[in-house]
């Protein structure tokens, strides 16, 4: 494992520490899920380079598509929320407790 | 020799003649309505040789004449039974028409179809008299079929008025209602008993059965007013008060009464319709004794103070006691129709007002009426040795002193006490004080068929008490002794309603009015009878109807069906099942646990 693999995978694991600790506004969260997903797409694509194996490199372009959609999905949510509440504080979200 | 039979035919049918008088011509020299006043007043005079007769020769007879038809298995001829009942019914009766006839000159003067007036008031007392002579049960039917019609016809006389029409078809249907019970006891008689003869049917009371006892029960609630049939009657007081004052005072519902009385033989023997008649009674005589003490319209008060009589006359019949139940029908006649044309003088006088609060002041202004008006109050709560007391205070010694049902009993008296309770406030409201009328109003009571009837019917309620039971044949025997506290008990419960109704008038007069409370919408609103009867069930019976019909197919299958039933559903299953608070910090957040978790366990 050398510095390169440690230090994205040093990324990831703050992308993924700022996404379960966000404080007020949900945005914070989806850019953190970003981070997530870019950290991951580099990963992949330095793997396929130094292990030249570049049928792998398949991985990375399916990985990134999908972060893709996932962030429209995202920011679609973000921007339902932010129609009815005005803004997309956390606090708001609490319309489902029974 | 026995010569009132033909006089009494001759009385019964010369009642007939007025009737036919307008089918043939048109009578011009004289009025109409006179004529038929002084046939009525002939017809009383006639009668009263066959009623002495009678009295002093103590032979009941029985007409028989034309046959009217002949089946194989029923005979039914007219006849007419001239026994107790009837030959002491029919100048009473005839007296209280006569005067309520002449009173109606001066009432009814300005009313452009008088004559009808006059030949509907003549029909009625026809069928009445049939009703009270006949012998066997269809011509019975015949009569009391009669005064329902005449009654609808006289409730509705102005017929323009909404409310008029209402009562008249409200009394056709509680009349209905008892005619039921009547048809009921009359196809028992025809199938078990062979006859509508009343000589055969009441010779055979060994084996008494209940079925048409229950129904002549029925039959007597209709008719009579009793609880649960009652509120046809101060519905009728719509009515002009002629009317008023001969059928729902004086004649036409004592036909239920009178009819129990007819079969008191078959009703000896049976003690659960005893029972039955008794509870019936009391409950009625309580009922509309107080509904009567918050009345306001005059006419309301002396129409629940009727039916509280009749249901002391049913409480009479159910403690076996017929002969006392027909002595208080005679004499209720004359203070009762008397009271009625008292009322019907203060409001004409009082440019047709009839409500109390706003009349006042009339002792000094019109004294013949204030001074009948108090004697007929007096008479009817039963004070000493007036008409009233030689009926109601044997009716109450009776009721203490026999093995019944005390708490039928008890209420009575209270009845009694509420009796007087009310007379008293009318006649504190109406006659004492200032008045409260407008000042313009021309009082005069000079017309002399105004005082001439309230004159005899005056001297009726004073002395027919004493002269009917000097002079009647003895019948059941009195009770002879009682404990002294029984034997003033009526005297002290009217004296008790009479006190505690002057002392809270008196004290309560300058106070200011206070919300009403919920004993008095009870009384107000009749017991809320009428509200729940008339309006609550067939507003429920047409919601209903009207939801089966026209809504229930369409929203169950195009609305609750499937869509709402599904959204339902899921949103009641969610909230059963769902825990969540909506703390999505803390829910990410807790991520974290299980990925160091997941790190320390690896290492």
């Amino acid at each position: 494992m050398t510095l390169t693999y440690m230090n994205i995978m040093l990324a990831f694991t703050i992308s993924l520490l700022g996404m379960l600790t966000y404080r007020s506004h949900l945005v914070a969260s989806l850019l953190c899920l970003e981070g997530m997903m870019m950290s991951l797409f580099i990963m992949a694509t330095l793997i396929a380079s130094n292990t030249h194996f570049p049928l792998v490199n398949i991985m990375s372009i399916i990985l990134l598509v999908f972060a893709a959609c996932e962030t429209a999905v995202g920011l679609a949510l973000l921007i339902s929320i932010s129609n009815t509440y005005g803004l997309d504080y956390v606090h708001n979200l609490n319309l489902l407790q029974c | 020799m026995i010569m009132h039979t033909p006089i009494m035919m001759t009385t019964l049918i010369s009642l007939t003649l007025p009737i036919f008088a307008t089918l043939i011509s048109p009578y011009k020299k004289r009025s109409y309505p006179d004529y038929v006043k002084t046939t009525v007043m002939c017809a009383f005079i006639t009668s009263l040789p066959s009623t002495t007769l009678f009295i002093l020769l103590n032979q009941e007879t029985t007409i028989w004449s034309w046959h009217w038809m002949m089946t194989q298995t029923l005979d039914l001829t007219l006849s007419f039974k001239l026994d107790y009942f009837s030959m002491m019914f029919i100048p009473i009766a005839l007296f209280v028409t006569w005067s309520i006839m002449e009173f109606s000159l001066w009432y009814m003067n300005s009313d452009p179809n008088i004559n009808q007036f006059f030949k509907y008031l003549l029909i009625f007392l026809t069928a009445m008299l049939i009703l009270v002579t006949a012998n066997n049960l269809f011509q019975f039917f015949i009569g009391w079929e009669g005064v329902g019609i005449m009654s609808f016809l006289l409730i509705s006389w102005w017929h323009a008025r909404t409310d008029a029409n209402t009562a008249a078809i409200q009394a056709i249907l509680y009349n209905r209602i008892g005619d039921i019970g009547l048809i009921l006891a009359m196809t028992w008689f025809l199938l078990h008993y062979n006859s509508w003869d009343l000589q055969q049917m009441l010779a055979l009371n060994s084996n008494s059965n209940s079925l048409p006892l229950v129904g002549l029960l029925l039959a007597a609630a209709g008719k009579s007013a009793q609880f649960g049939l009652h509120p046809w009657l101060p519905s009728a007081m719509e009515g002009p008060t002629p009317v008023s004052a001969l059928l729902h005072s004086s004649t036409m519902v004592i036909a239920g009464v009178f009819l129990l009385i007819r079969f008191h033989p078959l009703m000896e023997t049976n003690t659960m319709i005893q029972n039955l008649t008794l509870c019936l009674g009391a409950t009625t005589t309580l009922f509309t004794a107080i509904c009567a003490l918050t009345q306001n319209d005059i006419k309301k008060i002396v129409a629940f103070s009727t039916s509280s009589q009749l249901g002391l006359m049913m409480v009479t019949i159910g403690i076996n006691q017929p002969y006392l139940a027909f002595l208080h029908i005679c004499t209720h006649a004359f203070f009762k129709a008397m009271l009625f044309m008292c009322s019907g003088s203060i409001i004409h006088n009082l440019n047709n007002e009839q409500d109390i609060r706003k009349m006042g002041g009339l002792f000094k202004t019109m004294p013949l009426t204030s001074t009948s008006m108090i004697i007929g109050n007096l008479a009817l709560t039963g004070m000493p040795f007036l008409t009233g007391f030689y009926s109601k205070d044997l009716i109450i010694e009776a009721t203490n002193t026999s093995y019944t049902n005390a708490w039928a009993l008890f209420i009575t008296l209270i009845a009694t006490s509420l009796t007087s309770a009310y007379s008293t406030r009318t006649i504190l409201l109406t006659l004492t004080g200032h008045p409260r009328f407008p000042a313009l109003t021309n009082i005069n009571e000079n017309n002399p068929a105004l005082l001439n009837p309230i004159k005899r019917l005056t001297m009726g309620s004073v002395i027919t008490g004493f002269l009917i039971t000097s002079n009647i044949p003895p019948t059941s025997p009195p009770q002879p002794m009682m404990p002294f506290y029984l034997k003033l008990s009526a005297l002290c419960a009217t004296a008790l309603g009479f006190l505690a109704a002057l002392d809270l008038t008196l004290m309560t007069n300058k106070l200011k009015m206070k919300n009403p409370s919920q004993v008095f919408k009870f009384s107000n609103m009749l017991g809320y009878f009428p509200t729940t009867i008339h309006r609550t069930i067939p507003y429920q019976n047409l919601l209903m109807s009207q939801n089966l019909a026209l809504l229930l197919l369409d929203s169950t299958w195009l609305e609750k069906s499937m869509p709402k039933t599904i959204s339902q559903a899921h949103i009641t299953a969610s909230m059963t099942m769902t825990t969540q608070k909506g703390m999505i910090k803390l829910y990410s957040l807790s991520f974290l646990i299980p990925l160091t978790l997941a790190l320390f366990l690896m290492m």
